[in-house]
């Protein structure tokens, strides 16, 4: 028996325990959600039991032949998560859950497909950032066929539809990251609409829906609109546009927790503030010694400083002071926290720096609602400040400035960093046969999908017109090549409608690493640079390693 | 660098504590040790010497960041590599505990049959190699 037909073998009989264990495991299960009080209050231990125990499932039951389960149990966990976060708890939650559990009793019953576990099953789901699904039902077979191949070169897994019949089962059972529906008038997608509208009512987070339609008319998209529409788009598609607003939809959904740092030489007070605005979902990270204050922010990179105000030898205007010194900390808003009633006082420190006082003692939603509006607002303005207005990515020296910080964590850390310089083939004769507009579609589409097809630790950056760098933390020259490569391809298959038809568009990239053996990290940028000069040279539309400057051979 | 040989993996869950003891065993052809609990780990540290450390994030008790926390204080864990295995997470989350020192982290279901080769992958990369 070779290895592939053993390990089959066991994994067999480790299914049938884990069948058992399911009869036992998902019953509990429904014990423990019917017996969550129907409170005004949540019930926190309770549900928090829950969320765990489904996390569980969420992770186990794939492996052995239950994917549509585990499923199921994610986005239950990912319900009973809401309730905790949100501290929202009314009857229709706790039924919610309970349907749920109901359903994954009947999975259960219906048994998992007759083959058992399935080794090659869990393929795309090693990857560490997830592919999202997107659903499709469009009239005309062709234009969904494009979308289709369009969105999946950006990484998405599409699954395309025939008939509204078979879309509003599989959106009941097997819901997708967002649906893309044409809607035009006499079409089945828009017939759905209103059915559309009541399923949005049923989940406690909304599905993304992009309406195309061969009509403008201000009817239809007022249908669209109530039925959960946040893209519209008439026909023939702009696919990047399309894509673009997808992209748009899912990153207010996925963005990072805020990070909050604070400062406070009483262990227990900070210790205290760590757990109420971990529970509000925050990152937070305790300074107690001022004097690696500025170390830990290079690390944590805070969104919001919380900081005592009177702490033995320093005080707090005084550690603010020291932060705004520098240009790179002067958007982060600094909160003092202290017993300081005297309102002179408190102005006092800050006309010297800081943004908002907090005054001890401190009530913990005071304290969430504090934090978070000025995360938000600081994001938001950092954002603004940072990020390219046409492509949403860092700007010349914020890149830059990455490729520094990444450098030096990878000598420190010892984990290679890759730098790559990616150029546009040709762009001055895509401005120039078919307009500025057009161009910047093209520049769009290659930041969306640089960003979709990169790791969320990666940077990227738009480094002039047509150019971009991406910093790869944790990859060596090779795979990031491969990456690139993957990419490249995927870029190149892009059709973008121009003034007359169609057409497509190549990239050139260089890249250069800083890894074993010889960890050099000086001009990195500058290598990567050659190497994409080499690549244009040797015809445009390949990715060129720079030598590795040391001992590698 | 040595070959990878033996791994240590933390798991609560029965079930899947044993379907990668399988795979790491029978496919991968190294020296399993598998824990219950991060305390166990920590415990049997010092005599399985492990090349690599596999961590479930959510345990009852010590959980998989703060097992890793506590296996940082020991110096003879500086030069293991730690992965963590955790259930669909948020991009985000994963960043955040290759922050806070896993060398990476593997998404639950994962697949048996490749799970030896990703770890092997994980160990290569953290020794530099290509």
């Amino acid at each position: 028996m070779d290895k592939t037909e053993l390990l089959r073998s066991q994994l067999l009989v480790l299914a049938e325990s884990f069948r058992q264990r399911l009869e036992t495991d998902i019953p509990a299960l429904s014990d423990l959600a019917r017996s969550l009080p129907a409170t005004t209050e949540a019930p926190i231990e309770p549900l928090r039991l829950l969320r765990d125990s489904l996390h569980k499932l969420a992770g186990s039951a794939g492996t052995f032949g239950y994917p549509t389960l585990g499923n199921k149990a994610r986005e239950l966990e990912q319900t009973a998560r809401q309730c905790l976060d949100q501290r929202s708890w009314d009857d229709a939650c706790r039924q919610r859950l309970i349907d749920g559990i109901d359903e994954l009793k009947t999975m259960q019953k219906a048994g998992h497909s007759a083959q058992g576990p399935n080794p090659q099953m869990a393929q795309a789901s090693v990857q560490p950032s997830s592919a999202l699904r997107i659903f499709i039902l469009d009239d005309d077979p062709q234009s969904a066929l494009r979308v289709a191949q369009t969105l999946e070169s950006f990484g998405y897994v599409v699954v395309t539809f025939a008939t509204a019949a078979k879309l509003t089962p599989a959106l009941e059972h097997d819901r997708p990251d967002a649906l893309v529906l044409d809607v035009s008038p006499g079409t089945a997608g828009h017939g759905l609409l209103e059915s559309i509208q009541r399923l949005q009512a049923t989940w406690n987070q909304p599905l993304p829906l992009i309406a195309v339609s061969d009509q403008e008319s201000f009817d239809i998209q007022l249908s669209a609109v109530r039925a959960g529409a946040q893209g519209f788009f008439i026909k023939p598609l702009d696919l990047a546009a399309l894509e673009n607003r997808l992209e748009r939809c899912f990153n207010s959904f996925q963005s990072e927790p805020f990070r909050v740092l604070v400062v406070d030489d009483d262990i227990d007070l900070a210790q205290r503030f760590e757990a109420v605005l971990s529970s509000a979902d925050m990152r937070v990270e305790t300074v107690s010694d001022p004097r690696l204050l500025l170390q830990h922010m290079d690390v944590f990179m805070p969104d919001v400083i919380l900081m005592d105000v009177n702490m033995p030898d320093y005080s707090g205007p005084e550690l603010a002071q020291m932060i705004r010194m520098n240009d790179n900390w002067l958007r982060v808003p600094i909160v003092y926290l202290s017993a300081e009633t005297d309102v002179a006082r408190q102005m006092a420190a800050l006309l010297k720096a800081g943004d908002d006082f907090i005054t001890k003692p401190i009530s913990d939603s005071v304290l969430i609602t504090t934090v978070y509006s000025r995360a938000q607002r600081a994001r938001l303005v950092s954002q603004a400040l940072a990020r390219d207005s046409l492509t949403g990515l860092l700007k010349h020296a914020d890149i830059k400035e990455q490729v520094e910080l990444e450098i030096e964590r990878a000598r420190r850390t010892k984990l290679p960093v890759s730098i790559a310089m990616i150029d546009i083939d040709h762009f001055k004769q895509v401005n120039d046969s078919h307009g500025h507009g057009v161009g910047d579609n093209v520049i769009r589409a290659l930041a969306n999908l640089l960003r979709q097809r990169l790791r969320k630790g990666d940077r990227l950056g738009r480094y002039g017109g047509e150019e971009f760098v991406a910093v790869l933390p944790n990859c060596n020259a090779e795979d990031a090549k491969t990456i690139l490569d993957d990419i490249r391809a995927a870029f190149n298959a892009l059709y973008f409608s121009g003034s007359n038809g169609a057409f497509q568009c190549s990239f050139s990239a260089g890249v250069s690493a800083c890894q074993a053996l010889g960890w050099e990290a000086s001009g990195l940028l500058e290598r990567a640079d050659a190497s994409l000069y080499q690549a244009k040279a040797q015809g445009r539309n390949r990715i060129v390693l720079a030598d590795s400057g040391s001992d590698i051979p | 660098m040595s070959e990878l040989e033996r791994v240590m993996h933390i798991e609560d869950d029965p079930s899947i504590r044993e379907v990668a003891r399988i795979a790491l065993e029978v496919v991968g052809g190294f020296i399993v040790k598998s824990c219950s609990s991060g305390q166990e780990g920590l415990d049997a540290l010092k005599q399985f010497t492990p090349d690599l450390i596999l961590l479930d994030v959510m345990m009852p008790g010590m959980d998989g960041p703060q097992t890793l926390a506590h296996l940082r204080t020991l110096p003879e864990t500086d030069n293991i590599p730690v992965v963590f295995m955790t259930a669909k997470v948020q991009p985000s989350e994963v960043a955040e505990y290759q922050r806070l020192g896993a060398a990476m982290v593997i998404t639950k279901p994962f697949d048996p049959m490749t799970l030896p080769d990703q770890i092997r992958a994980i160990w290569r990369d953290w020794h530099g190699q290509d």
